[in-house]
């Protein structure tokens, strides 16, 4: 069964090639298949390139029989001509093997990020709200470099280092087969001892490098917060703490120093040496080999010491590359929520918005509710504010509008039709939401302004923009329309940022807007343009603001007053500052003339509207 | 791997320090390590000794196979060669060993040493260095300066190691040794062309990973604007072209990289057939026995790969020492802030005289000039003015986070310079525009200033801020993790858990810097009534930019160019109708309840 990244996606390109999530071996696997020629060839390429090199040891001894038994030969030169061409011909194989691994490689990295990249693309908004932008990040660019470095050098390195065992060992047994006996062993005692260094290295080096993220985490947070420590008088914690932090990482630097130091292959490399000479001055005195023969193996067993040390990176080097495609195939096999839905419920949006009975919770299994059994109707073309204090569900409440999230319970009708039945693409393309933080593409106003509609004449975007009051703002920068956002300095404030992105919904023109308005105002003349924008932007559409402007507030149609997930009252002003002492906590603060609070029957109050 | 791979992608750095003061400063260092670090070299030079040793050993010992053997000479042959390669790894293993305890404890000593020169230095230093360059001088700089020390034992014990050979070469024979010494500059010449080459792909594929990663993380941050408007397949063609580009220039790279190992071998190679040629020749004539002839053709294998690591020492060499460099301008910067006396006053009162000051951050750019300022014992004062008017050097002069220039501050009629600063620090509260929160829970956070306050004390002073209504705002309470500097909280909820912390300090003088981003409604409603605890019976000063605090305060002081050119209550500046009537209508006017009432006649006008 070949499992597809994740059933449901909300975005799919064509033609894509399909490689094999039955388990991470497999998927790794299944990309280097699609190479298969490529790697075939680099591993034959490694082959001749240890065959050939093998031979200028072989050659040596061949040389070193004609210089001694066989003065004047003339066979001398044909050998020092075979020697520099095996060893030419190694060259060239050993290049060309390592340029085949390394576009494989290459290739990997190339695939693996896109995969991974198509995949967001795909995923929900859920999805992406649970998952921070830098841990994206990691996998997109270290755990994809991972497995480029898995294939080469690490998997390189592996048939490398069997073909570097392997040829000289075969090449001794054509000598005497009886002197493949040390060596073998060597290998075999290797392998044990090997294993043990790296299961005892391993941890001291995860250790050490974890020491040096808390060191520098530590260490940024003090100069990040000088102000604060220093206000507080508490550099002599800092300074402690920092220097415990230091001491820490230099016994794991120390640690890791001594295993290092302590590396035995390289003493049982010596004893197989001296041993394998040995075996060879044994053989001889018997007569059974010649001094030429042992120059030849004595040549091979230095062939071997190359192979025999770079498996000791190779190993790791998978692992680690194992476990990036691991964490890649969470995000890429990561199930999403939502779907297209196409084909779904489609027609031009009034505006009517219901909320029936609604729950929310992040959890799956309902726990920790963010928002708790919400009820109300609002008519098409009203403005609602939403109030609460921070982590009440304000924003929660409207991402389950253009289905950001599906509610955990009871249902949300927009014009009477069920949001989940709805066409996801004509749903939210008639939703137009701003968010807290408007996110701007690195691109020119006039890009971002015409983002939702590329190719829009210059005349609507500046209408658009006069709409939002960002006219003349824009126009204060050096290139106008063509300034690039984010380059040169050009930094835009939150209001400025705002306007921007109301424009941009102005020109789709949607039916129901969501404004997430944080915003502050540093002058009053500015806060009169945003002011402006706000209203314009309200005008023959439902709209839904949360809020700090007192001064939207006041004069919505209905406001909204969220407590710890709960609708505690709703209505216009003037109802809530007679019946919501939330509500008139916030007004008591200016010299106002309060109305006298009456005791009002709650749920009564929350069906109007 | 040997070092030619290492160092390709260190930025260039501009040497400011003499050899000389470099070298001493550096040699402070290694003084604590002097005997290790003899050790080391002992070490390094026996671990020559013995590495030359084995092969010179193994052709002699052929030569003395074609003679006449007896067991014993066998097992004497077998034993010395093991016991020169076992000895040659307890060298190595005690070098290794060593000296990663030497370059453990320099770079800790260097960590600390710049640690605590930073917390030491005024806030004028941190105004001229981004935090990310402060860091990576205390961590990275200092790691990659202790390469230089690795680097140059390995140097060293690399150089013994080919004069060693080379010169034992030439007394067995002078003319094989002529022949193995000519690849030496094709070698060298090879190893320097390849570091040019590589330090350019390695600069590209920086740059197209930054690329790369400026893409990916733009699409994710901005995912949700993307899939509103449904523009998913574009910024997917950007990435497609972004991805290949990166792939070509990282191929590009990694063929460079491929490339070296199989020309040196290939040079090597041609070395050997040379000497299979030559030295045959040479032994033909007698000149040479068979045993010195396998001699060269081993020596060559050894002296190749070291001399490639000799001809890139240089360049890394000059990175290390310019990060060495970086670590000690770090250290020896003098903080501008300087105390002349240590008095720790019994109580402060919270009595402010400023007098006659003059203070600048820049030579040359006065910011207060011939200032003079007044705060009496409790009274809360608002200073308000255009940005650069003054307004947050006067509060940051009275936590002595900047020296002044002329004049003098007095603290209940002492002169702040001679007051022990710890002890003075400790009467003073700061709140400031962006408050600061460090990882850890909310009570971690309250807790810092007072370490010894106990848990209860905590929950007293949190629940005297709106009753404790916040808390309930708070998904675990006190014990909510506020995350990477607060990012868990909202600027509102920072700025409550700031409030908290200062109150549980219990200072004589309150700071506030207030914030102007916009905070809930009924956040903003809870910070205004802790503010009014806090304010209460103390000196304040406060950076105003709230309406309600400047109505409340005692004195209002209206800055302009570093000077008071007004002063008094709100309602009678505004009376007056000079620069603060301007200001308000400039800064404050929208905060108005009238404004708020007018909000919708405002909007619809054209």
């Amino acid at each position: 069964m070949t499992a597809q990244p994740a059933a449901k996606s909300e975005f799919t390109v064509k033609d894509t090639y399909q490689y094999n999530y039955r388990t991470t071996s497999w998927w790794i696997i299944s990309h280097i298949w699609r190479y298969k020629w490529l790697a075939i060839s680099a591993i034959l390429f490694s082959a001749i390139d240890f065959l050939m090199y093998s031979q200028g040891p072989v050659q040596v001894g061949r040389a070193a029989d004609v210089i001694m038994n066989d003065p004047g030969s003339d066979k001398l030169l044909a050998i020092t001509l075979t020697v520099m061409g095996v060893l030419t011909l190694s060259s060239i194989a050993f290049w060309s093997g390592g340029l085949l691994a390394e576009t494989l490689a290459q290739h990997m990295e190339a695939d693996a990020r896109h995969e991974l990249y198509a995949s967001l693309l795909g995923k929900s908004q859920t999805f992406h709200n649970r998952q921070r932008v830098g841990d994206i990040m990691a996998r997109a660019t270290d755990d994809v470099r991972q497995l480029n470095a898995m294939l080469s050098p690490g998997l390189r390195f592996i048939y490398e280092t069997v073909m570097g065992i392997v040829v000289p060992l075969l090449y001794i047994a054509l000598v005497r087969v009886d002197l493949l006996l040390v060596p073998t062993v060597f290998v075999l005692v290797y392998i044990v001892v090997v294993r043990d260094y790296t299961r005892r290295l391993n941890p001291v080096t995860r250790r050490q490098r974890e020491q040096y993220g808390v060191m520098n985490a530590g260490l940024e947070e003090v100069i990040s917060g000088i102000e604060i420590v220093k206000a507080s008088v508490q550099e002599p914690y800092e300074r402690s703490r920092f220097h415990r932090n230091a001491r820490l990482f230099r016994d794991h630097f120390v640690h890791q120093g001594r295993l290092e130091a302590m590396y035995l292959p390289l003493l049982l490399f010596a004893v197989t040496f001296g041993l394998t000479f040995l075996h060879c001055m044994i053989l001889y005195d018997r007569g059974s080999v010649s001094i030429a023969e042992i120059i030849a193996v004595m040549g091979l067993m230095n062939v071997l010491r190359f192979p025999v040390f770079i498996s000791i990176f190779s190993f790791s080097l998978v692992q680690l590359g194992i476990a990036s495609a691991d964490r890649l195939l969470n995000i890429i096999q990561a199930e999403t929520d939502l779907d297209e839905n196409a084909g779904g419920f489609s027609q031009s949006i009034e505006g009517n918005i219901t909320f029936d009975n609604i729950s929310f919770s992040y959890n799956k299994n309902g726990d920790a509710p963010v928002l708790s059994d919400i009820s109300f109707h609002i008519n098409a073309g009203q403005t609602v504010a939403i109030v609460g204090q921070t982590g009440s569900g304000k924003s929660t409440l409207t991402h389950l509008i253009n289905r950001v999230y599906d509610a955990t319970a009871g249902r949300i009708l927009i014009d009477g039709v069920d949001v989940r039945e709805w066409d996801l693409t004509q749903l939210r393309s008639q939703i137009s939401t701003i968010e807290q933080d408007v996110f701007l593409f690195s691109r020119t106003v006039a890009e971002n302004i015409a983002f939702g509609a590329p190719g829009t004449p210059q005349d609507q975007i500046e209408h658009a923009a006069r709409e939002a009051q960002a006219h003349d703002f824009i126009l204060t920068f050096e290139d106008g329309y063509d300034t690039k956002i984010g380059e040169r300095g050009v930094t835009l404030s939150g209001g400025q940022r705002q306007r921007l992105a109301l424009a941009r919904a102005f020109l789709s023109n949607p039916c129901i807007l969501i404004l997430d308005d944080s915003t502050s105002a540093i002058d009053s003349a500015t806060e009169d343009d945003i002011q402006k924008a706000i209203q314009r932007a309200q005008q023959g559409r439902t709209t839904l603001l949360i809020t700090h402007r007192l001064s939207q507030i006041r004069w919505a149609d209905v406001i909204l007053v969220l407590d710890q997930g709960h609708l505690v009252a709703a209505g216009s002003h003037d109802d809530l500052l007679r019946t919501s002492p939330h509500y008139r906590r916030i007004f008591s603060r200016y010299d106002v003339d309060l109305p006298p609070l009456e005791t009002e029957p709650p749920q009564a109050n929350l069906q109007t509207a | 791997m040997g070092f030619i791979m290492d160092g390709l992608d260190a930025e260039d750095y501009d040497r400011q320090y003499s050899d000389r003061a470099l070298v001493r400063r550096i040699a402070k260092y290694f003084r604590p390590q002097a005997r290790n670090m003899i050790i080391v070299g002992v070490m390094i030079l026996l671990n020559s000794l013995v590495n030359t040793g084995i092969p010179i050993f193994i052709s002699r010992s052929l030569d003395r196979l074609q003679e006449k053997t007896s067991t014993s000479q066998l097992a004497t042959i077998t034993i010395v060669i093991i016991t020169l390669g076992a000895l040659a790894w307890v060298f190595n293993a005690v070098r290794r060993w060593l000296s990663s305890r030497a370059v453990g404890d320099m770079v800790l000593a260097l960590r600390e040493d710049a640690f605590d020169s930073v917390v030491r230095r005024d806030l004028s230093f941190y105004d001229s260095f981004p935090s990310g360059k402060i860091v990576s001088r205390v961590t990275s700089d200092t790691q990659a300066f202790s390469d230089v020390v690795n680097l140059t034992m390995n140097l060293i014990s690399e150089v013994l190691l080919v004069v060693l050979l080379v010169g034992y070469l030439f007394s067995v024979s002078v003319r094989l040794t002529l022949i193995t010494l000519t690849l030496a500059p094709f070698i060298v010449v090879v190893a320097l062309g390849f570091r040019t080459v590589a330090r350019k792909t390695v600069t590209q594929s920086r740059r197209i990973l930054a690329t790369v990663n400026t893409h990916i993380q733009e699409s994710v941050s901005g995912i949700s604007v993307a899939k509103t408007f449904r523009q998913e397949h574009a910024i997917y063609d950007e990435f497609l072209d972004v991805n290949r580009q990166s792939y070509r220039i990282n191929l590009r790279t990694g063929y460079v990289f491929n490339s070296i190992f199989p020309l040196l071998n290939l040079i090597a190679g041609f070395g050997t057939a040379a000497i299979v040629y030559y030295g045959g020749d040479t032994v033909r004539e007698g000149a040479l026995s068979a045993g010195e002839w396998f001699l060269f053709i081993q020596g060559l294998q050894m002296f190749w790969f070291p001399l490639t690591s000799i001809a890139s020492f240089w360049s890394q060499f000059q990175i290390g020492l310019a990060a060495g460099e970086r670590i000690f301008a770090l250290i020896d910067a003098e903080s501008k802030v300087v105390q002349t006396g240590s008095d720790q006053l019994r109580l402060i009162m919270g009595d402010i005289v400023f007098d006659h000051v003059d203070f600048s951050y820049k030579e040359g750019e006065s910011v207060l000039e011939d200032f003079s300022l007044s705060i009496p014992t409790g009274e809360t004062l608002a200073l308000v003015g255009h940005t650069g008017s003054g307004k947050s050097s006067i509060a940051r002069l009275v936590a002595r986070f900047y020296e002044f220039q002329g004049g003098q501050i007095t603290i209940d009629g002492h002169d702040i310079r001679s007051l022990d600063l710890e002890h003075y620090r400790s009467h003073l509260g700061i709140v400031s525009q962006v408050p600061f929160l460090f990882d850890g829970t909310v009570m971690d956070n309250i807790r810092y200033g007072s370490p010894d306050a106990t848990n209860d004390d905590i929950i007293s002073v949190a629940n005297q801020i709106g009753d404790g209504d916040w808390l309930y705002s708070l998904p675990d309470g006190l014990q909510t993790e506020v995350g990477e500097r607060g990012g868990g909280l909202s600027m509102g909820q920072r700025q409550l858990v700031a409030l908290a912390r200062v109150m549980l300090q219990n200072p004589s003088i309150f700071i506030l810097d207030e914030a102007t981003a916009n905070v809930d409604p009924l956040t903003e409603t809870l910070i205004q009534e802790g503010l009014d605890v806090v304010m209460k019976r103390r000196t304040s000063i406060i950076i105003a930019h709230r309406l309600s605090t400047i109505k409340n305060a005692d004195r209002i002081i209206v800055l302009r160019e570093g000077t008071i050119i007004e002063e008094g209550s709100h309602d009678s500046l505004l009376a007056q109708g000079g620069h603060y009537a301007d200001l308000y209508n400039t800064y404050f006017r929208h905060q108005s309840l009238e404004y708020i009432e007018e909000a919708r006649r405002i909007a619809t006008l054209a």
